[in-house]
């Protein structure tokens, strides 16, 4: 029987216990794993934003629109590497329920803009002669079972069009990937000359500018310059970078980051003290079965091992028992919800932050009952009868 | 029978303090269940009660046909006149609708908690839009002038964005505008917006004569049906009329479902860890007893008693930690005010409601964990062996 051995029997030794302590450290890293691969999907707009990307948007706000001429009077600004524009048609497939995340974009310069969406060459070719193309997203058209070659209507919620009808027909010529799965490929791009022309209302508008800078050191140079640009206009505008944009964006939904901390702070606070009081009970019973083993002759240190190692194993059995279950979970969970919440999914940074909680775990609740059994006076437990 | 229960359980529940750390660890795990199961209800409670607080059931709200939001539709000078013509509508005493043609424009506000810029609706409205909403009321200041550059803010907006203090000049764009007054039409989403002039927001906007929603007040709520029939027989109207209250009923479901989507499998989680907690807890709490209670059983008590006051000392502590954890929100987040962005893409104002069903709820669950948790040891503790009197 080696020291290993010796430590499992009794982290075993009431097998109930174990099995309950195990669960409920499982439940915390269960919660643990599964909030943080929901709010790392959550957050991934900011994290996949281009270091050189800016965004301009009417300085009233986002969902104002800018005058068309904004886009080849922002391309002379120094710095400037490439603008494209894209405007929100508020898209819907047959019934207003199917909504279709869907922009009127410049096809050119938007997929320079966005150069990590992927499309075979011929497709590319498609999408930028054809006006009447509609490019989906890999998400997006699985979502609606699309293939290439659909003519697919799609209405807006928004926009109509001279005749009065709210729908525009597309053909799907092109279906895009991204080079990294937190890329999110759940909407459509289309000609903006195609929507324009046949507006009924608010034609030469364009929502919202994507400017590539040439150098991410120029970010705050470039933007200032924008933004002076159409200071005093009736249309001032507002540069931000991508990932600012985005961030701003997310904290109008509220603080999530918050909410989700404070639940998992729960989570962690109750395990804390059920392991914790646990183990102290536990070294207490083996107070005499200590001391023989001292008498035995092992050293103060190996028994203050032997009982932080136990703990280690509880926690470390746990909390991957929960790191699997919620990796389970997220894994079954990404594909059904890859059109709203794309690159779901237990990434490396999370799994490597929850084996540092199961070692801090298992050092905050196993360094007490460690000394504990490491100071027992064999004299006095075994006095005691 | 009863005496010797009642014996028991009173034995049990004194020789709590002599557990002190599983017992307080027990009642704070299961708070922290019932605090985070409530903290979620809350939120969706309070966001609920804002929006579907909303709208009479006597004003038909008109969007264009598909826009499904105010902020999507758009109607032009004709079409608001040929829907103040509908028949269904009340009429004042000079027959004309008491109708309301509104713009709406999000704009940026500074939100309070985090600094940042989020959307608030700039409401473009004429003299009938205060008749039609219930409850109405200026709380400080007047109502603007028409054709001025004057602000009225609600009241929410007031309490989450800054710079809309009384009195005070704000720059929305390249727009300045004076807050001249605040009002409030009692916590419903419409003190989450501000107003103006509808000409003049008509005239900065570039919006001409076109409007986005017309709010119309009915005869009755079943005139509704009328005014419907009219707009679909009109060829040059193609629109959806909904009664006020319904349009904000259907707005609010979505977000305060996902909250609950959200928060009722997080607490069921949590709550088997607090139930794994409470077990352990039991379970030692009668390995302790053992002697005791095989004495007991030596002296003529069955193991009914014996089951019934380890299952009392289960419920007791999870009846502590549940009204503990209930107290602690109830406390802490009731009233509290947030926003989150609403159905026509602004932010909606609510502050948390800690509701009676919800402590039930709570208090209910931390009632199962305690009966799941005290279930295995009670029924071990009613076997314990008359032999174990001896036990060490």
């Amino acid at each position: 029987m080696n020291r290993a051995t010796l430590v499992r029997k009794s982290l075993f030794r009431k097998k109930v216990r174990a099995i309950l302590l195990i669960l409920s450290i499982a439940i915390a890293f269960f919660i643990f794993g599964a909030l943080g691969a929901f709010y790392k999907a959550f957050n991934s707009g900011v994290e996949v934003a281009a270091a050189d990307r800016l965004v301009t948007v009417n300085k009233i706000n986002f969902t104002v629109t800018m005058p068309l001429a904004y886009q080849a009077r922002v391309a002379q600004v120094e710095g400037v590497r490439n603008v494209s524009h894209a405007s929100w048609f508020g898209g819907y497939y047959q019934e207003p329920q199917n909504f279709v995340q869907t922009f009127a974009v410049d096809p050119e310069t938007y997929l320079i803009a966005y150069d990590e969406l992927t499309l075979p060459p011929e497709q590319r070719e498609a999408f930028l002669t054809d006006r009447t193309c509609l490019a989906a997203g890999r998400a997006l058209a699985n979502q609606y079972g699309w293939s290439l070659g659909d003519r697919i209507p799609l209405l807006s919620n928004i926009w109509q069009q001279q005749d009065g009808s709210s729908a525009w027909d597309f053909t799907i010529c092109a279906i895009f990937d991204a080079d990294d799965d937190a890329v999110p490929t759940n909407y459509a791009i289309f000609h903006y000359d195609y929507f324009n022309e046949t507006l009924a209302f608010n034609r030469d508008q364009l929502g919202w500018l994507i400017v590539s800078t040439t150098d991410p050191a120029l970010n705050a140079e470039v933007s200032q310059a924008i933004d002076a640009l159409f200071a005093n206009s009736p249309a001032e505008t507002e540069t931000t970078t991508e990932a600012a944009f985005t961030q701003a964006f997310l904290e109008q939904i509220g603080n999530i980051g918050l909410i989700l901390t404070s639940v998992i702070g729960a989570a962690f606070a109750t395990i804390l003290m059920i392991v914790g009081t646990t183990m102290v009970l536990a070294v207490d019973e083996r107070t005499k079965e200590i001391a023989v083993m001292k008498t035995l002759g092992f050293t103060a240190p190996s028994i203050f091992a032997m009982t932080l190692g136990e703990v280690f194993l509880l926690s470390l059995l746990g909390g991957l028992i929960g790191l699997g279950l919620a990796w389970t979970l997220v894994s079954l969970a990404a594909e059904s919800l890859a059109g709203f919440i794309p690159g779901l999914g237990i990434s490396l940074d999370i799994a490597l932050i929850a084996l540092a909680l199961m070692v801090g775990l298992a050092l905050l609740t196993g360094l007490l009952p460690a000394m504990r059994a490491m100071n027992v006076q064999i004299s006095t437990a075994l006095g005691k009868l | 029978m009863f005496r010797q229960s009642l014996a028991v359980t009173l034995i049990n529940l004194k020789s709590i303090p002599q557990r002190p750390g599983m017992s307080i660890a027990t009642i704070i795990s299961v708070a922290l269940v019932v605090g985070v199961l409530l903290g979620f209800s809350a939120m969706a409670n309070g966001f609920r009660a804002t929006v579907q607080g909303t709208g009479s059931q006597d004003v038909a709200i008109f969007l264009r046909s598909g826009a499904q939001a105010e902020l999507n539709s758009g109607l032009s000078r004709d079409e608001v006149r040929l829907i103040e013509e509908a028949p269904g509508l009340a009429r004042d005493s000079g027959g004309e609708a008491i109708a309301s043609a509104e713009l709406y424009v999000i704009v940026d506000g500074t939100k309070r908690s985090s600094g940042t810029d989020a959307n608030i609706p700039l409401r473009g409205v004429g003299e009938d839009a205060a008749l039609l909403r219930q409850n109405f009321e200026l709380v400080e200041g007047r109502m603007f002038a028409p054709g001025s550059n004057d602000l009225v803010v609600g009241r929410s907006v007031q309490r989450e964005f800054s710079g809309f203090e009384m009195g005070e000049e704000i720059r929305l764009g390249n727009n300045n505008w004076q807050i001249v007054g605040v009002f409030s039409t009692g916590g419903t989403v419409f003190d989450s917006e501000i107003w103006a002039d509808l000409g003049v927001i008509q005239n900065l906007y570039n919006r001409g004569s076109g409007v986005q929603t017309v709010r119309a007040r009915l005869e009755n709520p079943d005139a509704i049906e009328r005014v419907r029939a009219y707009a679909e027989n009109e060829p040059r109207l193609n629109l959806d009329v909904q009664a006020e209250q319904a349009y904000y009923a259907s707005q609010a479901g979505a977000t305060s479902d996902l909250i609950m989507y959200l928060g009722w499998p997080l607490s069921i989680a949590m709550a088997i860890g607090a139930f794994a907690g409470a077990w352990n807890t039991l379970y030692s709490s009668v390995d302790r007893r053992t002697r005791e209670i095989a004495t007991l059983r030596a002296i003529g008590f069955s193991g009914f008693p014996a089951f019934v006051g380890t299952m009392a000392e289960a419920l007791m502590l999870s009846a502590i930690g549940g009204l503990v954890g209930a107290a602690a929100v109830y406390l802490l987040f009731n009233g509290v005010s947030a926003s989150t962005l609403g159905g026509s893409f602004t932010q909606i104002v609510f502050s948390f409601a800690v509701t009676p069903s919800a402590i039930i709820a709570g208090i209910v669950m931390a009632l199962v964990i305690g009966f799941l948790g005290g279930l295995v040891p009670a029924i071990r503790a009613a076997r314990v062996p008359i032999l174990a009197v001896h036990a060490d």
